[in-house]
């Protein structure tokens, strides 16, 4: 605290004025965060009981029996195990694609490198609006409608072109003599990429593999569009099929099953905020009034 | 990267590159050579066929279903710019049209101007990792969750802020927040920036924190006042960040679809409708694919005449540099 103190003096006059008003600010921003925390840990009569809606629960541990019930409600546990599945796998899949595209572009004897990177990227200019006709009745021909498979299918694609961007820049900062020297002791192509290439890039893997995971998570839109069942649908769009029974089930009902489809990327956030944060300086170079 | 493939464009045919050791080891036998040859297109198809069959073909596509009339049944029919005709007097799209400039001037407003502010303020605070921390919390949230919260929040008669104002006397301001246009754009705006300010913030930050210390002091030793500092020091200097900032949310203004699906579905009676959502309810509510690629095309367009706008700002902070 005497250091606040002290670099507030010397920062400028006006400083701690400033610190309390955007401290305010900051305070507002958690207010419908509480509210939702603690309107879910409400049983429903109680939350119709209670004229402000604003006081504390009786039992906070109401909460649990909430998201119980918001589980089994509306196929949301069904949509959070499968958006999990999408998450990891496609995540997982797109890094893993874009990788190999990446260390062909770079580093192998392959014609024309810049196209191949062009026309990979070239997937993130259109507004996803582009793609959802197109692809329902192409999922519907092809039987992916409405599959596990065409879902992971999907999200490995639209993940793909980003992750190829950023694989594709840091592989470029790897010198080249670590790959001359691999050779020279009798290293396969894919070897150099399995066992040098890759191990070095953990750290650009794991930014993407944080920001894919929470994008596949968060889509509502696709999710949507390409399937409709309990164990495909991802957990977005069981939330705002819940959503439409909002005042049949209940707000803690609802507001509990909102907690359970943002509690791991919230996790995620608290554990690996930093690395979150970079990956979005990284999106506003790479992708900016594109996507 | 492009130059490395003028020469071997050269020695095309004999395929053995200059430097390849190993493809000169297998040179004698022709199957190996081809297999070497083709070895590197080989870790490039996976990718390309991906984006190819699900993103680069169906973009393709709606261009050409966006100049039919089609139900999902029976095979498109061609009817040429019928489509593009009819939105001309459709009242949901104009609408949506309307709403979607509520949206951009909404995000500029309380998103970009306002994150910007706070970015300078923030910038020489001691607790500005606190605040950052805190304001950029709901971005980690889906726009779906954001949707059903604020719902929550400014839903009609169960609605917690209505609650509210009604529990300290203050009744009269309670208001149909959702389901008076527009006042219900302006509210989904309100859970937008809610979502959206941390972010922008952040990137202003990352701008600020690579001005340099000197003009800035200069200026101060000359005498002027802080708005003076920031007007004709700052922001000139900040213009790199602002212009990728300014596009991501005029970008974000034309894609956003999660938080008004789940807080008003467009409605009532299509009055909160963006082009975005105009586009999904023409598709995949009403059966019209044909006239919905068209609002595709449209909010597409748009979207590439904001891009020009933003590589061509970015070219002008090259000159000037």
């Amino acid at each position: 605290m005497a250091i606040v103190t002290a670099r507030l003096k010397e920062t400028r006059p006006g400083g701690w004025v400033v610190t309390v008003l955007v401290g305010i600010l900051a305070v507002a921003w958690l207010v419908p965060l509480w509210l939702v925390v603690v309107t879910a840990m409400k049983s429903t009569p109680e939350y119709f009981h209670d004229a402000s809606q604003w006081s504390l629960p009786e039992d906070p541990l109401q909460l649990f029996a909430n998201v119980r019930d918001a589980w089994f409600t509306s196929g949301m546990g069904a949509g959070f195990m499968a958006s999990l599945l999408y998450g990891v796998v496609a995540g997982g899949l797109a890094i893993l694609f874009a990788s190999l595209g990446a260390y062909s572009i770079t580093r192998l004897r392959i014609r024309w490198p810049f196209f191949w990177f062009v026309l990979v990227f070239s997937g993130t200019i259109f507004p996803f609006q582009m793609y959802l006709i197109p692809l329902f009745k192409l999922y519907q021909d092809t039987g992916l409608y409405d599959t596990q498979l065409g879902m992971i299918l999907f999200y490995t694609a639209i993940a793909l072109p980003f992750c190829l961007f950023v694989m594709r820049g840091y592989f470029a900062t790897i010198p080249r003599e670590l790959q001359e020297a691999a050779r020279i002791d009798g290293c396969s192509d894919f070897g150099i990429f399995w066992r040098i290439i890759l191990p070095l890039s953990w750290s650009p893997i794991a930014v993407l593999f944080l920001f894919q995971f929470t994008w596949i998570w968060n889509d509502l839109l696709f999710g949507l569009v390409l399937s409709t069942s309990d164990g495909v649908r991802p957990i977005t769009p069981s939330l705002a099929g819940l959503q439409g029974q909002f005042a049949h089930s209940g707000p803690p009902l609802v507001l509990a099953a909102a907690l359970l489809a943002t509690l791991p990327t919230i996790m995620l956030f608290l554990l690996l905020g930093r690395y979150m944060m970079r990956g979005l300086t990284l999106t506003a170079a790479g992708r900016a009034g594109s996507e | 990267m492009a130059s490395d493939a003028k020469p071997r464009k050269a020695n095309a045919g004999k395929a053995t590159a200059p430097e390849g050791t190993e493809v000169a080891a297998e040179a004698s036998r022709p199957f190996g050579r081809l297999a070497a040859a083709a070895a590197p297109y080989l870790y490039v198809t996976p990718m390309v066929l991906l984006v190819g069959v699900f993103l680069l073909f169906p973009a393709a596509d709606t261009i050409w279903l966006s100049l039919t009339k089609w139900n999902g049944i029976y095979p498109p029919t061609f009817i040429g710019f019928d489509n593009y005709l009819n939105l001309r007097t459709d009242p949901a799209f104009i609408t949506a049209c309307l709403n979607t400039v509520y949206w951009i001037a909404g995000l500029m407003l309380l998103q970009v101007a306002l994150g910007l502010a706070l970015a300078v303020l923030l910038n020489t605070s001691p607790l500005a990792e606190l605040y950052k921390r805190i304001l950029y919390l709901p971005a980690a949230i889906s726009g779906a969750a954001i949707g059903v919260i604020w719902y929550a929040i400014f839903n009609n008669q169960l609605g917690i802020l209505n609650a509210a104002l009604r529990f300290v006397g203050l009744g009269d301001l309670a208001q149909a927040w959702l389901t008076t246009p527009p006042l219900n754009t302006f509210s989904m705006i309100v859970a937008a920036v809610w979502q959206g300010l941390g972010p922008t913030i952040i990137l202003f930050l990352v701008g600020l924190q690579t001005i340099p210390r000197d003009p800035i002091e200069a200026a101060q030793t000359d005498g002027a006042n802080a708005w003076q500092v920031f007007r004709y020091v700052t922001l000139p200097l900040l213009r790199p960040i602002t212009v990728v900032v300014v596009g991501i949310n005029l970008i974000n203004s034309f894609k956003v679809f999660d938080i008004i699906w789940t807080m008003t579905q467009g409605g009532p009676y299509r009055s909160s409708e963006t082009l975005a959502v105009t586009m999904y309810r023409e598709s995949f509510v009403s059966f019209r694919f044909g006239y919905g690629a068209s609002v595709a095309m449209v909010l597409t367009v748009v979207a590439f005449a904001v891009a020009v706008f933003y590589i061509r700002a970015m070219f002008q902070r090259l000159e000037v540099q």
